[in-house]
């Protein structure tokens, strides 16, 4: 096979910077993707409310962010807003600030096709015990929508875990980052890759097993 | 690079062989006019191996220079927005031409990777490499260096408007408030800190996206090398500045083939007349275009020894 000579050590050494690095990726991933929820949750009823005013924008804002590459966004941020003078936010936060936007817009698709697939019983029973507007939302369709679009927040935080990859290019020390770095500095490249894509694959694997437990324990409404 | 290099020139041991058999079957047709020459050469190839001829004869009979350099590195050697070659290295070997043949345009130039100067060399197929070169002791040991016409080093960048910092003093002194922007590279983190210990460091994958970082003042500084640094101040005049502190010297020099000190001391003799006599206004007017710099003129009067 290939003439290579695997040395291993090189991860060895690294394991506190790779283990960190990972962690860093899981965080941002997860924190990207509770304030995407919210997002995609506000932006999803301004697309059901009916009103032009409020679902056209939402609506523009979605395709947007579908029909471009997440890594132009992420340039946009951090090397494009500091020249409009706007540069409080450091490579962390203006990368989280790219993917939440980046979830937002997909988790405003879930969230609607969510609200639409309430039955509309649901909602007519709710009212026929003279429940307000808001109650209705919040006792009866949002639990509902939740349990209903699960699978797919739980398909968004895999896909998000890994664009944390695209992080790297603002100098984000995750895990591809990090793999970057150690290669630059030793050159073991093989044995670099091989470990980060273990990484990402143990993590994607454990997040999906996580989540089927919770399907598994949530979703079972219908 | 040394253990790749060795490994080249013993493979290549072959394709050498066969190119200066080639080289003597040109011999050998060249001289069909001159008796003497011919029955010196002619008999076989083999032979015309072992006749010690300087390269520099054989470039002027074959009437061009021919220049191992490269395309991608402003601006010592890049094309230009019409795609014409040109820097610094193009305009050192447009020299050699010139000063061979009284016409620049007789050189011929085979674009190569940096990694391929030291075989081209050793296997005939340029006749000198000007290319960036960086002289060490190991590559002094498989080729001949000519006398260095330039000292690289690093230094740091600045936005000449708008950045926190105006020099090298200030950055030192804040210590670790300062982030140092670079290309991902092995000496990145460990150059920046023996000019700046406390900085930050922040590796990017591309040039562009460590130029943008400073232009987006996300990094203080931008480490580059000495004479990109000058060619960007060049390129937008008014934006950025140097802080004034250059380290990590190293020095460029043209190859040649090891074993032929006729061809290398001739061309050491343009090159010191380019940078000291009579070729020194060539010399300064092309240092003045690819690094913006005014060189003062040599002293005269004197032996260079007293000036």
């Amino acid at each position: 096979m290939i003439d290579y000579h695997f040395d291993w050590s090189v991860i060895a050494r690294n394991s506190g910077k790779l283990g960190d690095a990972l962690l860093l990726g899981l965080w941002l991933a997860v924190v990207s993707l509770l304030i995407g929820c919210v997002i995609g949750l506000l932006a999803a009823y301004a697309r059901v409310s009916g009103k032009k005013w409020l679902s056209a924008p939402v609506w523009a804002y979605v395709e947007f962010i579908r029909c471009t590459p997440l890594l132009l966004l992420i340039f946009f941020l951090y090397f494009g807003l500091p020249e409009f003078d706007i540069s409080f936010l450091d490579k962390t936060q203006s990368f989280v600030l790219s993917l939440s936007l980046y979830a937002g817009a997909y988790m405003c698709e879930v969230f609607r096709a969510g609200l639409a697939s309430i039955p509309k019983q649901y909602v007519e029973a709710a009212k026929a015990i003279g429940m307000r507007p808001w109650q209705r939302q919040v006792y009866v369709v949002l639990p509902v929508m939740f349990r209903i679009t699960l699978p797919s927040i739980g398909n968004n935080l895999i896909s998000l875990f890994k664009d944390t990859s695209l992080a790297a290019a603002i100098a984000v020390p995750e895990l591809t980052f990090t793999a970057r770095q150690i290669n630059a500095n030793t050159f073991r490249v093989m044995e670099v890759w091989l470990t980060a894509s273990a990484l990402y694959l143990a993590s994607a694997y454990l997040i999906a097993m996580v989540l089927r437990l919770l399907e598994r324990r949530y979703a079972s409404i219908r | 690079m040394g253990v790749q290099d060795d490994i080249s020139s013993t493979e290549d041991q072959g394709l050498s062989l066969e190119r200066r058999s080639l080289f003597g079957l040109g011999l050998a047709g060249a001289a069909i006019g001159g008796a003497a020459a011919a029955s010196l050469l002619a008999p076989s190839a083999a032979q015309a191996q072992t006749v010690a001829k300087s390269k520099l004869y054989t470039i002027k009979e074959r009437g061009k220079l021919i220049v191992g350099t490269g395309s991608t590195n402003p601006p010592w050697h890049f094309q230009d927005a019409t795609g014409k070659l040109v820097g610094m290295d193009i305009d050192l070997a447009r020299l050699l031409a010139k000063s061979l043949f009284d016409d620049p345009e007789k050189v011929e130039f085979v674009l190569q990777g940096s990694d391929a100067r030291i075989p081209s060399l050793v296997t005939d197929k340029v006749d000198i490499v000007v290319q960036w070169m960086t002289v060490t002791a190991g590559r002094a040991q498989q080729v001949d260096f000519t006398i260095p016409y330039y000292r690289e080093g690093v230094g740091l960048m600045l936005l000449a408007r708008g950045g926190k910092y105006k020099d090298y003093a200030e950055m030192k002194a804040a210590g670790k408030a300062v982030t140092v922007g670079g290309m991902q590279n092995v000496f990145l983190e460990q150059w920046v800190h023996m000019a700046l210990p406390e900085a930050k460091v922040d590796a990017f994958d591309s040039p562009d996206s460590a130029m943008q970082a400073l232009n987006a003042r996300r990094v203080d500084a931008s480490m580059q090398d000495q004479s990109a640094m000058r060619w960007l101040m060049q390129q937008a005049p008014g934006r950025f500045a140097d802080s004034g502190f250059g380290w990590m010297p190293n020095s460029y020099a043209s190859a040649v083939k090891p074993g032929d000190p006729t061809w290398l001391n001739w061309v050491n003799t343009v090159y010191k007349e380019a940078m000291l006599g009579v070729d020194f206004d060539y010399f300064a007017a092309s240092y003045k275009k690819w690094f913006g710099i005014e060189l003062p003129i040599p002293k005269v009067g004197f032996p260079q020894e007293f000036a």
